[in-house]
């Protein structure tokens, strides 16, 4: 009885995984099927198997995707990177050195993890265009650096953070900097990367922000490029959108899952359990 | 000595000031730049833009102004996709985690990645996808239901359908990420309570009534508000899968705040919509959170 009950489980759980992974299938192969037979054909596989749709979109000027590929990477890139050197000082400095404050400042910038984004979201856009700083990388990357939640994630971790190490540094002479550099940062690597990979998703899958602060085809990024070009010119041809779509999923499906251990850690260790 | 403890509070405080200045310029600022621009009558090309008081305030509570019916279809629509979308994200999310942690441990990674797999990809592939997969006339979804015999459905262009496919895009683009909050909830219930449970001849489902859902309950409490939270953010699936149709019925409150905002230009308005859309947001989060506790303290009482 038991037995029956588990395989009956695991039944359910693959007709899932079958329903949860057949979209990005269906990407797949439409990617690979010509217009007229997406369109008019039924079949799950392409019949005739055609790279077109690749070659079309790859090669198409109006739709420079490598570029958008570029600037994704770049600002979730220099987004992490500034997340993390700022939260990590901010971090380290609230919970373990005598910043005057500290007990003020601490609550001050946790607390505005309550403010919904959407409070924000115009007035941000008005300070970019007062500083004649739309379309360019500036309000792409900067405005995710005051998200107080890697304060909060790092903070946890730099409190339980073993005293002795510190002391033993100081004893050998190193400044807050040293030992904050030498001793501290290296050991909380893992929690760094779980900032990290959250930071980056956060960036590179951001939508409606990147839609509003950007406005030539060179300066979008994959989310809104993809966007644009259904509305575009790829409007009625599913099997370059499809393809264009299939090339955007790769790279991140791959950090993903080359990430996703961390990732789940992350969770858990970010106080969520 | 005392100079020395400024030396030392100045140079600890180095170490903050970077993401302090983060913080002032791009968190703090706007906030208090909002308030300034929702009392003004801010056009978003126009210098001219002379303070209005609460006239933009009053403008959306009047009965009859377009932004009257921007403002209260939005909201309205905006809060339809929460009631249907948040509670299938938490009861889906919970029944697929005790799913995959009741499968054998070889196989549970392999499935947990399958489910978590589309939380990766971004919004406007989520929807372009969709869109296709949904096509009245060759999308997989009918094309499937034909083969059944059964008719063609119109997903994205008549109610409730077009509620129904943003709903479905939604929970399976999302769901994954509430099913590993809620594996890890429940991996941390203690295994004697079970085993206790079991000694006394409990059935799984009382278990599950007596066990998990009050071990869980902070957890379940979370994931109910970070899903309100992010079901009240939506825009890319309707903007994107119906672009607000059929008529308005899918037009959620971000796409009126942006429509007034970038369409009509008109800031004032747009900012004094978002100040109410994030007073709503924060009133309904510390509802939940309230509501929550309240129930706890009297189930506290009875114990």
């Amino acid at each position: 009885m038991r037995k029956r009950n588990k395989i009956l489980l695991i039944v359910i759980a693959s007709v899932l995984a079958v329903l949860f992974i057949t979209p990005l299938l269906w990407m797949l192969s439409t990617s690979f099927k010509s217009d007229f037979e997406a369109i008019g054909g039924a079949s799950f596989l392409p019949q005739q198997f055609t790279f077109d749709n690749y070659k079309s979109t790859l090669l198409d000027q109006t739709v420079p995707v490598f570029r958008w590929m570029f600037n994704s990477l770049f600002v979730g890139i220099a987004g992490v990177t500034i997340v993390l050197i700022i939260d990590s000082m901010a971090a380290y400095g609230l919970a373990r050195l005598d910043v005057p404050f500290k007990k003020v400042l601490f609550p001050l910038f946790v607390s505005t993890l309550m403010i919904p984004w959407v409070i924000t979201f115009l007035p941000l856009y008005q300070q970019f265009s007062n500083l004649g700083l739309l379309n360019t990388y500036a309000p792409l990357i900067l405005p995710y650096s005051a998200n107080a939640f890697g304060v909060f994630l790092l903070y946890q971790f730099f409190r339980a953070f073993p005293k002795e190490l510190e002391e033993a540094a100081r004893i050998d002479g190193a400044n807050k900097w040293q030992i904050f550099i030498k001793v501290v940062l290296p050991s909380a690597k893992p929690i760094l990367a779980t900032l990290a990979i959250f930071t980056f998703m956060g960036i590179y899958n951001d939508f409606l922000w990147p839609l509003v602060v950007t406005s030539t085809p060179d300066m979008r990024t994959v989310t809104t490029g993809i966007a644009i070009m259904q509305q575009g010119s790829f409007v009625s041809s599913y099997g370059k959108l499809m393809a264009l779509t299939t090339i955007a999923t790769i790279p991140i499906l791959i950090v993903f899952l080359i990430g996703q251990k961390s990732f789940i850690k992350g969770i858990t260790q970010s106080g969520i359990k | 000595m005392k100079s020395k403890s400024k030396l030392s509070a100045f140079t600890s405080f180095l170490f903050v000031l970077p993401y302090l200045v983060m913080f002032i310029l791009f968190l703090v600022a706007p906030l208090i730049y909002g308030i300034y621009i929702s009392f003004h009558d801010w056009n978003l090309i126009s210098p001219i833009r002379p303070f209005v008081g609460f006239e933009n305030y009053t403008q959306i509570f009047t009965s009859g102004t377009s932004e009257n019916k921007i403002f209260l279809n939005g909201l309205t629509n905006t809060l339809q996709f929460v009631v249907y979308s948040v509670p299938l994200l938490v009861v889906i999310g919970l029944l697929l985690a005790m799913l995959v942690n009741s499968l054998p441990s070889k196989i549970r990674g392999f499935f947990r990645t399958a489910y978590f797999l589309p939380y990766a990809i971004s919004v406007s592939i989520i929807a372009v996808l969709w869109l296709w997969i949904l096509d009245t006339n060759s999308g997989l979804m009918n094309n499937a239901l034909q083969a059944l015999g059964l008719n063609a459905i119109p997903w994205l262009t008549k109610l409730p359908y077009a509620w129904i496919s943003i709903v479905i895009a939604t929970v399976w683009w999302t769901i994954g990420f509430n099913m590993i909050i809620f594996i890890n909830a429940l991996n941390e219930v203690p295994e004697e309570m079970y085993e206790a449970a079991d000694i006394d001849g409990a059935t799984g489902f009382q278990k599950f009534i007596h066990i998990t859902l009050p071990s869980i309950r902070p957890i379940m409490i979370f994931v109910i508000i970070t899903s309100t939270i992010a079901s009240f953010n939506v825009y890319g699936q309707p903007y994107l899968m119906t672009g607000g149709g059929p008529g308005d019925s899918t037009e959620v409150l971000l796409m009126g705040i942006v429509q007034q905002a970038f369409q009509l230009r008109q800031m004032g308005v747009a900012s004094a919509m978002a100040m109410l859309m994030s007073l709503i947001m924060i009133s309904i989060s510390v509802g939940q959170f309230l509501l929550s506790r309240g129930k706890k303290g009297r189930g506290n009482e009875h114990a």
